[in-house]
Order: C-alpha cells, then structure tokens, then sequence
C-alpha cells in the first residue's frame, strides 16, 4: 500500500505498524510511532493496522542541546 | 561539609550540569566529555530517523543504560501545539517524562517565544510532565511559568550558540531572589567564566551543549565547566564580601615596626 513515512511516499507490502519496523529493520531500537498524529504505542504496534495514504513518522533521540 | 543536592521533579541530583548532546565531532569524544562533566542529565532533539541508514545517528547506543536522566527537548517547535506534540513523542519513547520546552519563532536569533513556550508549559504540566522551559531572562515571565508549573525554569544568558555570557545579569539576579524553582541558565554560555558567573549570581545548574561540544578538548572543557560551576556554587553559598570603593588593609596596622 502506499504510505508516507517520515515525508517520503512509498509503496510497501505491509498490513501492520510492526510489519513497517521490520520492513525498516528497527526492531528493538528506541523508536516511537505517530500514525496520522496519534502516537502508536510500542506494545499495539503488531495489531494497529494501516490503511492506504496514512501519514507514519519514525522518531527517536538524537544528539541536542 | 553539608550536602548540596539539587531537586528537580522528585530527582535528587548531585551535579549541577546539564550537558547537551549536540555537534561533538564523534561518539568517542562525547563519550569522554560527558564523563569529564560529572553530569548526571543530558538533553536530546527529537527527530526523524533516518531510513536510509538507520543505525547511523541512534545516540543512545553510546550510553550505559541508566546511568544517566534524559532531558529531550522540543527543538525545532515554533509554536506551543508544535511542541506538546514533540513532548508526548518523547514521553512515548519510556526513557523519560522530563522535557525541556524549547520554542524558537526566529531563524536569526533562536529566541524563546514567550507567549508559546507559557502555553506549552501549561498544557504539559496538565499532562503530566516534568517541565523545565527554556525562556527569555525575564523575571515576570519566569515567575508565570512557575506558577504554570515548570518543575525548573531555564532563562537564556544569551542567544543559543553565540557563546556571548550572561548578557543580563542584574536580570538572572531578579529571577534567582525571586523563584521558588531551581533556576538553570540556559544557552549562551562560552567559557567557565560565564557558568561560574552565573553559578556565582545564584543560579541552580547551568546547561550547556556548544561551548562543550565545539570547544578544541570537548572533555577538557567539560572538566573546567564541571570545576566553574562547583565553584560558582559554593562562593554562593559562602557570600561574596561587599565591593567597597577604597582599600582596607588585609594586615593588622597595630604593632607596625616603621615609625
């Protein structure tokens, strides 16, 4: 399906918000999930389904002052 | 001597330097800079990972687990809605509910919009977090976040990355005589100088990032800001002896052998 994640619109073969971790291979990496704004907790990630033009962002810490 | 911790939202702390986590050329030299500090919080940006090469910025791989309390902040916000949006991302990561409110609506000079970064701080509070704003050095509006809640307040020196010191210091005073809150200076520091001088005028903590990190010894200088500000800290609590215009002779005048 065709998903903008972190501004780039891409088509992936992905049902979940897990499935895009993987895909990215992030699994177990200190990243959070906004889903069209809402967050998506790390624990829903494997259930909270996708659908077709969803906004994703992939955030996490870097270095900052 | 009697133990000086600083309490900011339940936590006790020892050191009373906030190191940020930008620019350093390398992980090894930040590494070796952070342990130089003693500091026990560090600050973190939130942002976009980088899908192409994922494992490249991931900063916290470098650190030992628990070893230290993260501060992230909400860079990049130019408006209050923008960053309670990034504080609740970095709440969802579980390392942290502290957040450093950081609200910039100018390119040039990277100020604190006053206005967004009270709104951010009461909507934050509300939800829970522990606030510390970075604000103008104004004493009104300090005393407005504290009472909106701010766990800390954290008024600029100067504009961030100019290294330019404490701009107003006859303010910063005003905020310390007047907070009920630790007051940590925040941006715009250059050398130990500038954070012994703000140490010295009552401040709780300093945070720093750019002095450290662009400094020629990153770890050399995170020592001598460490060494700034515990001497910055006990002169204050000692008490500064009143300037006077005139001399007055250190040695006794009694018992003079010169006629």
């Amino acid at each position: 399906m065709e998903l903008t994640i972190n501004g780039i619109t891409q088509q992936l073969e992905v049902r979940t918000v897990g499935d895009v971790i993987a895909h990215f291979g992030l699994e177990g990496k200190p990243v959070v999930v906004e889903a069209d704004g809402e967050i998506v907790d790390r624990e829903r990630w494997g259930e909270a389904e996708l659908r077709q033009g969803m906004k994703l962002e992939l955030v996490h810490f870097v270095g900052g002052g | 001597m009697k133990t000086d911790v600083l309490r900011i939202g339940g936590r006790e702390l020892q050191s009373r330097f906030f190191l940020g986590t930008g620019l350093f050329p390398n992980p090894y030299v930040q590494q070796e800079a952070i342990r130089a500090s003693g500091a026990e919080v560090l600050t973190f940006a939130i942002r976009r990972i980088n899908l192409e090469a994922p494992e490249d910025d991931s900063i916290l791989q470098y650190l030992e687990p628990g070893a230290f309390h993260f501060l992230p902040n909400t860079s990049g916000a130019r408006t209050a809605d923008e960053a309670v949006r990034i504080a609740r991302l970095a709440r969802a990561s579980n390392l942290s509910d502290w957040v450093k409110v950081e609200i910039s609506a100018n390119e040039r000079t990277l100020l604190p919009d006053p206005v967004e970064t009270l709104r951010a701080t009461e909507i934050l509070v509300k939800e829970g977090f522990t606030v510390l704003p970075y604000t103008s050095d104004d004493p009104i509006l300090c005393k407005r976040l504290e009472e909106a809640g701010a766990a800390a307040v954290m008024p600029g020196a100067a504009p961030i990355g100019t290294g330019l010191g404490l701009l107003n210091p006859y303010n910063l005073g005003l905020i310390v005589e007047e907070a009920n809150v630790p007051v940590i200076v925040d941006a715009g520091l250059g050398s130990a100088a500038d954070a012994l001088q703000a140490m010295e005028l009552g401040a709780a903590g300093v945070l720093m990032n750019n002095p450290v990190a662009k400094a020629k010894d990153p770890a050399r200088m995170a020592q001598a800001m460490r060494l700034a500000i515990e001497a910055g800290r006990l002169s204050y609590l000692a008490g500064r002896v009143p300037k006077k215009r005139y001399a007055s002779a250190s040695s006794a005048p009694e018992g003079h052998l010169l006629p």
